[in-house]
């Protein structure tokens, strides 16, 4: 069941008006069976892997409560445990394929089919909340719950394919549903939903037919520098509607069952530098490495130069890897790393030099040269071999023709995406000020027309720009 | 011994706005609102333990319990001590 299908929908029409009839008490019942049927919806196989990595947790949490000196100790069990379980699913095949390429062959009597084995969805996702969790214990920010609350808590299905990734001091407390049902939980809930579907089918399916077809096929070398240009921009957006799309069906769903989940992006192409970027997109991914990788690492040097930039470079790179096991997200962590050291050098120039800091110039350097860094760094995350990442480089910074050879849907569809990108702060800006106007009591134009008209809008949009299936871009992470 | 509550307080206070150069007021957020990044907190950090002569062990903090005045003042009586 994709977010964006009908049986989805209807699903989750059944279990948001079940849970609503349901006494407090039951709806915990209802939501983990909603859980578990949504995820053995994708793979049955795999619906025990979220409940190991509970088991995992709890068993260490409950030796770390114990206490004395064995508490650090299960807190490096159970994070190697669960680092392990990710690597044997995610990085299993990508290491015996680049150790076969040096002719160490391990298994020595099978062919390599035998070592490739199914990839369990939202894996990523919820091994990071469980590292996260018992870093959290360790640190007495959270108490142990049950097993069964971790299970819910791992299992919670508008969130388990790709997040948001949520601590467990922000969700567990909200899983006991005794909320009381209030009609703005429902249209908050509607409006992200639909809006949700609209940036899905709509702006990044749509984009996405070119840009497969642009990294998919053959023809990707005899691209022009325009072409390039335009294919890595239009992956840009797609990749970004797709991703915010899907945050957005996760928070809406969360949301008609009185469910806050964090919010993922806050208009990242608005980034006035690489750091601001990390800032504005995938941020609970950002918050888990800063709080558990980056900000540890460089407290212990007190935010020295070197290890700030080699940390840099090391976290972005696993940040690659993270998303995917091949080079290509390898490169795209590290070209981010590599940004972020440069805007970081210059942050320390710029102290010494304060003319920097308040150059207008400079600024529009630094947004320009984010945004362009930001498009050359999407081709080795889209394209499916390191080739097609050199030959779209070479168009786009050495090879230099201005042909264009795709119909000019493709460029305007394109530019008005970008367009929609640079004012969408400002549309969102008015629609939360006519809704803070038209406040909480009474009818008013903007409840009774406005809405549900929107709504109806944006329901046929997507019912018009309907594939049939199409995968969210995240959820093969 | 740690330094009283209303002096953490305002050191505290005293150590964001310089950080900032803007004057924080109570319950101003900063890590959350953006206002500073993880980077910063680590300054801020250097500044309150010179401020307070004190040492603030870092091993188990995030950069959210310096979010505003109140939590820096939480965590230093929650894991500041002396040096020795």
């Amino acid at each position: 069941m994709t977010f964006n299908s009908l049986t989805y929908l209807g699903f989750l029409f059944a279990v948001v008006a079940t849970f609503w009839a349901l006494p407090v008490i039951a709806r915990r019942a209802l939501v983990m069976l909603a859980s578990i049927v949504f995820y053995a919806s994708w793979d049955v196989r795999f619906v025990w892997l979220p409940v190991v990595v509970a088991g995992v947790v709890f068993m260490c949490g409950k030796g770390m409560q114990a206490g004395g000196r064995n508490a650090k100790r299960w807190m490096w069990i159970g994070s190697s445990s669960l680092l392990v379980l990710l690597a044997v699913f995610k990085y299993r095949a990508f290491v015996l394929e680049n150790l076969a390429r040096l002719g160490i062959q391990p298994w020595h009597s099978g062919s390599w089919s035998v070592v490739t084995i199914a990839f369990p969805l939202g894996i990523s996702f919820y091994t990071f909340e469980a590292i996260g969790y018992l870093i959290d214990v360790r640190q007495g920010r959270v108490k142990m719950p049950g097993f069964v609350d971790l299970c819910l808590f791992f299992l919670f299905w508008p969130n388990i394919l790709s997040g948001p990734i949520v601590r467990a001091r922000e969700l567990m407390p909200q899983l006991g549903f005794a909320r009381k049902f209030e009609p703005r939980l429902a249209f908050e809930g509607v409006d992200r939903i639909v809006w949700g579907l609209v940036q899905k089918n709509v702006i990044a399916n749509v984009l996405g037919t070119w840009v497969d077809r642009g990294f998919g096929g053959p023809p990707v070398a005899s691209h022009s520098t325009l072409d390039s240009w335009f294919l890595a921009i239009a992956f840009g957006l797609q990749i970004y509607f797709d991703f915010a799309g899907y945050t957005n069906l996760a928070i809406g769903a969360a949301r008609l069952i009185g469910v806050e989940l964090p919010e993922n992006f806050r208009h990242p192409y608005h980034a006035s530098n690489p750091a601001d970027f990390w800032n504005r997109w995938h941020m609970t991914l950002s918050r888990w490495i800063r709080d558990y990788l980056f900000f540890p690492i460089n407290a212990r040097w007190k935010g020295a130069p070197g290890p700030l930039y080699a940390s840099l470079i090391g976290v972005m790179a696993l940040v690659g890897l993270w998303h995917g096991a091949g080079w290509g997200f390898l490169i795209w962590g590290t070209m981010h790393g590599v940004y972020l050291v440069t805007y970081r050098a210059y942050e320390g120039l710029a102290v010494e030099r304060p003319a920097l800091k308040s150059s207008r110039l400079v600024a529009a350097f630094w947004r320009i040269a984010t945004l362009a860094g930001l498009a050359a760094a999407w081709v080795p995350f889209r394209a499916a071999a390191l080739a097609k990442t050199f030959s779209v480089w070479s168009a786009m910074f050495f090879r230099f023709t201005w042909r264009a050879e795709y119909n000019a849907l493709f460029y305007t569809v394109t530019l008005l995406v970008i367009l929609f990108c640079v004012i969408e702060p400002l549309v969102m800006g008015i629609l939360r000020e006519v809704e803070e106007q038209a406040g909480e009591g009474g009818p008013s134009m903007f409840r009774i027309v406005f809405r549900p008209v929107a709504h109806l809008l944006g329901f046929t949009l997507f019912l018009v720009f309907d594939q049939g299936y199409s995968q969210f871009i995240y959820s093969q992470f | 011994m740690l330094p009283d509550t209303a002096t953490i307080q305002e050191a505290a206070r005293a150590a964001a706005s310089e950080l900032t150069g803007k004057n924080i007021k109570e319950g101003q957020k900063l890590v959350t609102s953006g206002l500073i990044d993880s980077l910063a907190v680590l300054k801020l950090i250097s500044l309150l333990e010179k401020k307070l002569r004190i040492v603030i062990p870092p091993e188990t903090l995030q950069p959210e319990d310096f979010d505003d005045v109140a939590l820096m003042v939480e965590t230093i009586e929650r894991v500041g001590r002396t040096p020795r």
